[in-house]
C-alpha cells in the first residue's frame, strides 16, 4: 500500500471523496482532485506512456508538470500532464503511446 | 493591461517577504506563484529548519510558508496562486498564464523570485519509470500523502538527498542506501546523523551503474569510482529497490531574467547561470530585481533576508522610502546574511575541503565518509561532556548557522555565543532539569541527554523520535548506535509528547551503563524487519 494513512508530523492526509476512474478501461478508484498520477502510484501502475520513437516508457519523473513525462491521453484528450490535473469522478485515462492512445502508436491510421 | 507598483514572481520565502516589506512601505504589489500554495520549497519541507529565532529556525518549513504568507496578507499583498509567469520584458511587461488565458501586467518594479530547479544525472536506465527527482519524492508524499515507492535508493548525499531520505523513512518507505560520487557527504553532519542511526548506509565515491528492469525500475547497481569518475571493476554492489530518487543539486531558475535582458553569467559557485546583482539584489536592468536561490542555491534563511532586501530596495527606486532609510534599514540586515554566510557550508567555501571547526578541533573523518560521527572521535567536540546525573550530550559538530539549542535552554545549560555558527557547548555549572526542551528544538536531531547513573548498572539515554508507530512505554527492543548497527537490548522507559515538542517525540530508553555513549536509536522488538 503507497497511501500514507498516518504521517509522525503531519497526521492523517486531507484527501477528497473515493470516486472511481478508468485506466485503460479497468475501473480503478483514487481520492477526488488529488493529481491523476498520485491515484495511478496508489493502484501501482508506473507506466504512463511510451516515447514516440523508440517506443520507450516513462512514469512521474518531476511531479510539479515541468518534465512532461507523466502525460496520457484524459478523457480523449492526449498529452496531459497527469502530475497536475485533478481527479475527477469518473475520469477516462489511457496510457498514451507516441502521441495517442493506440498501441500501434496511430501506425494504421496513416 | 493591469500595473502595480511591484511584481513579485514566486511566492516562496524570498518573494513572500520582498512582497511584505515593499507592501509594509505602501507599494501596490502582487505577487504570481505557478503553485496551488504558497511557499515555494518550504510548503514541501516538513522539517525544522536551521537559522535563529529571527530566522525562524526549529519551526518546520511548511508552517514558516504560512507565516510568511499571513505576514504578506497582512501587508496588504495580493498573492496570485495557479499562475505561472511565462514572460518577463526590459519594459517591466510581465505576461501570466491564469486559468486559460495569457495576462499581461506592468509593473514599476519586478522582483524575480523563481527560485531553483532541480539537476539530472544520467546513467543507464535513468528514464525508467521510477526514477524520479527528490522533489517529486517529497511532493508525492507530503503534499498528496502517498508514497512514492516501497524501496528507494537516493543518488546525492547533499541537504536535499539526506533530508528526503529521512521524510521518507518518515512516510515508512525503506531507504536502501545513499548514494554520492563524491568522496565525502555533500549536506550538514547531523542530517547525515539522523540517516545512519536507524541504519541507512552511506556510499561515498560510488554512483549508479544501471537501473535495472525492463519496463520499471526493479534494481539497482552502483560501483566505487575513482578520481576520474571510472567505475572501479569488482566494487559493484546490487540493491533491491522500486525507486530511484536523484538529488544532484539545483540550479537558479533565471530564464525569466534572461528573457528580460539581464546580464545572467555561468557562475558555478552559485550553482549554474545566475544574474549579477547588486548589494540590494539590482539586476543589471533597470528596475529589475532578483532575490533568493534564482541569485545563487543557498538557505530559505539566507533567501528572507535578501527577499527583504530587495523589497526595499524596490521601495527605494519608486521614492516610497529614502536612500538613507534603505541603507538604514538594509544596514542590520547585511550584517544577518554576513553572519549566516560564515559557516562552513557557506557560499564561499563551496568545494573546498575544511578538515577543521573554526574552534580548531579535527572534523570527524568517519561523519564525512559514512555518515556519522566514530565513538573515538565523539568526546572531542564541546557538546559531549561526561557529568554525573542527567545533561545534555550534544553531537553537532560542524559550524552550521544554527542555534535553538541555545534558546531552548533556559538553564543555560547550552552556550553558542554571539556567533551562530560555533559549535554548541555544554556548560558543566549549570544544572540540567532533564526537561528535553533542547532535543525537541534541535533541527538536527543531534541532542542526547544521557544519565549514566539512571540505575544501577543501568544507564538512560532520551533521543529524538519522529516515526510511526510510536513505541509504548515498556517496550523492549534493541538500541543501535550511530552507525545504526544494533549493540544491546534496550527498554524504553518514558515517551514524552507536548505540542511544546512540535511532532518531536521523546523516547527514554534504558540500556546497561557501559551503552550510554553508544546506544543512540531504539528499534522495537516487532518492526524489526522494517525500515526503522
Ligand atoms: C529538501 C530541501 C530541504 C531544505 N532544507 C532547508 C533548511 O533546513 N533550512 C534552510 O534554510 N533552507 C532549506 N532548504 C532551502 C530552501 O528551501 C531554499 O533555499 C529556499 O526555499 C529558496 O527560496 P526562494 O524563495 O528563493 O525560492 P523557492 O522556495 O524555490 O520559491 C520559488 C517559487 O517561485 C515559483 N516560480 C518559479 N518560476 C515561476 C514562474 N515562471 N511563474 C510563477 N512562479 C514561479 C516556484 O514554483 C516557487 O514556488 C531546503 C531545500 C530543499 C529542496
Ligand atoms: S534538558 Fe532542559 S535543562 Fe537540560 S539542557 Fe536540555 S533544555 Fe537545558
Ligand atoms: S545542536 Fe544546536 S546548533 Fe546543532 S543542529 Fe541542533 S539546534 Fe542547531
Ligand atoms: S511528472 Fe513531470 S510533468 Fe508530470
Amino acid at each position: 500500500m503507497l497511501r500514507i494513512t498516518e504521517h509522525p508530523i503531519l497526521g492523517a492526509p486531507e484527501k477528497g471523496r473515493r470516486v472511481e476512474f478508468t485506466f485503460d478501461g479497468r475501473t480503478m478508484s483514487g481520492c477526488e482532485g488529488e493529481p491523476v498520477a498520485a491515484a495511478l502510484k496508489a493502484e501501482g501502475v508506473m507506466i504512463h506512456r511510451y516515447t514516440s520513437k523508440r517506443h520507450e516508457p516513462r512514469g512521474i519523473f518531476c511531479a510539479i508538470g515541468r518534465c512532461t513525462d507523466c502525460v496520457m491521453v484524459v478523457d480523449g484528450v492526449p498529452n496531459i500532464r497527469t502530475c497536475v490535473t485533478p481527479l475527477h469522478e469518473g475520469m477516462d485515462v489511457r496510457t498514451q503511446y507516441g502521441v495517442t492512445d493506440r498501441k500501434d502508436f496511430g501506425e494504421e491510421a496513416r | 493591461m493591469k500595473r502595480y507598483d511591484l511584481i513579485v514572481i514566486g511566492a516562496g520565502p524570498s518573494g513572500l517577504s520582498a512582497a511584505a516589506e515593499a507592501a509594509s512601505k505602501g507599494l501596490r504589489t502582487v505577487v504570481f506563484d505557478e503553485n496551488e500554495r504558497p511557499g515555494g520549497q518550504l510548503f514541501k519541507q516538513i522539517h525544522k529548519f536551521f537559522g535563529s529565532k529571527e530566522h525562524k529556525a526549529k519551526v518546520r518549513g511548511y508552517n514558516i510558508g504560512k507565516q510568511l504568507l499571513q505576514e504578506a496578507a497582512d501587508a496588504g499583498v495580493d498573492v496570485v496562486l495557479n499562475a505561472p509567469v511565462e514572460g518577463l520584458y526590459p519594459d517591466h511587461e510581465v505576461t501570466v498564464r491564469i486559468g486559460d488565458s495569457l495576462r499581461h501586467f506592468k509593473g514599476d518594479a519586478v522582483i524575480a523570485a523563481t527560485g531553483a530547479s532541480e539537476n539530472m544525472a544520467a546513467f543507464k536506465g535513468w528514464t525508467l519509470p521510477g526514477v524520479i527527482g527528490a522533489g517529486a519524492a517529497q511532493t508525492m508524499m507530503n503534499l498528496h500523502g502517498i508514497k512514492p515507492g516501497n524501496k528507494v535508493v537516493m543518488l546525492g548525499s547533499g541537504n536535499v538527498g539526506l533530508v528526503v531520505s529521512y521524510q521518507l523513512l518518515q512516510a515508512g518507505v525503506e531507504v536502501a542506501a545513499v548514494v554520492d560520487a563524491l568522496p565525502h557527504v555533500g549536506g550538514y553532519g547531523v542530517h547525515a546523523a539522523k540517516l545512519a542511526r536507524t541504519g541507512v548506509p552511506f556510499y561515498l565515491s560510488h554512483t549508479i551503474v544501471e537501473a535495472e528492469g525492463e519496463d520499471r525500475v526493479k534494481g539497482v547497481t552502483i560501483a566505487e569510482i575513482d578520481n576520474k569518475f571510472n567505475f572501479i571493476p569488482g566494487t559493484e554492489k546490487h540493491f533491491d529497490a522500486d525507486t530511484i530518487c536523484v538529488a544532484v543539486g539545483l540550479s537558479p531558475m533565471s530564464q525569466l531574467l534572461k528573457m528580460a535582458e539581464c546580464d545572467v553569467p555561468d557562475d558555478p559557485s552559485k550553482g549554474g547561470q545566475a544574474p549579477r546583482v547588486g548589494a540590494f539584489g539590482e539586476t543589471s536592468v533597470k528596475g529589475v530585481f532578483a532575490a533568493g536561490d534564482v541569485s545563487g542555491i543557498e538557505e530559505a534563511s539566507s533567501a528572507m533576508i535578501e527577499g527583504r532586501i530587495t523589497g526595499l530596495a524596490a521601495a527605494e527606486s519608486l521614492g516610497f522610502i529614502t536612500k538613507q532609510e534603505l541603507e538604514a534599514e538594509t544596514a542590520g540586515l547585511e550584517n544577518q546574511l554576513a553572519s549566516l554566510r560564515r559557516g562552513m557550508f557557506a557560499p564561499g567555501n563551496k568545494g573546498r575541503k575544511i578538515t577543521e571547526t573554526d574552534e580548531g578541533i579535527a572534523l570527524s573523518e568517519s561523519l564525512l565518509t559514512q555518515g556519522y560521527v566514530a565513538d573515538d572521535e565523539i568526546a572531542r567536540f564541546p557538546g559531549v561532556t561526561k557529568q554525573r546525573g542527567i545533561h545534555p550530550v550534544i553531537e553537532c559538530t560542524q559550524n552550521i548557522p544554527c542555534n535553538p539549542c541555545q534558546d531552548a535552554c533556559r538553564k543555560g545549560c547550552i552556550r553558542i555565543g554571539k556567533d551562530i555558527t560555533s559549535l554548541p557547548a555544554v556548560d558543566t555549572d549549570s544544572q540540567c532539569v532533564g526537561c528535553g526542551l533542547c532535543v525537541a528544538a534541535c533541527s538536527g536531531q543531534a541532542v542526547f541527554l544521557v544519565d549514566e547513573d539512571y540505575e544501577e548498572g543501568y544507564a538512560s539515554v532520551t533521543l529524538p523520535y519522529e516515526f510511526l508507530p510510536l513505541p509504548e512505554t515498556g517496550a523492549r527492543g534493541t538500541a543501535l548506535d550511530r552507525s545504526g548497527a544494533p549493540v544491546c537490548e534496550a527498554e524504553v522507559v518514558e515517551i514524552r509528547t507536548s505540542p511544546a515538542f512540535d511532532h518531536t517525540n521523546l523516547l527514554t530508553m534504558k540500556v546497561p551503563a557501559d551503552m550510554a555513549m553508544t546506544a543512540r536509536f531504539f528499534r522495537n522488538q516487532k518492526t524489526e524487519s522494517e525500515a526503522c
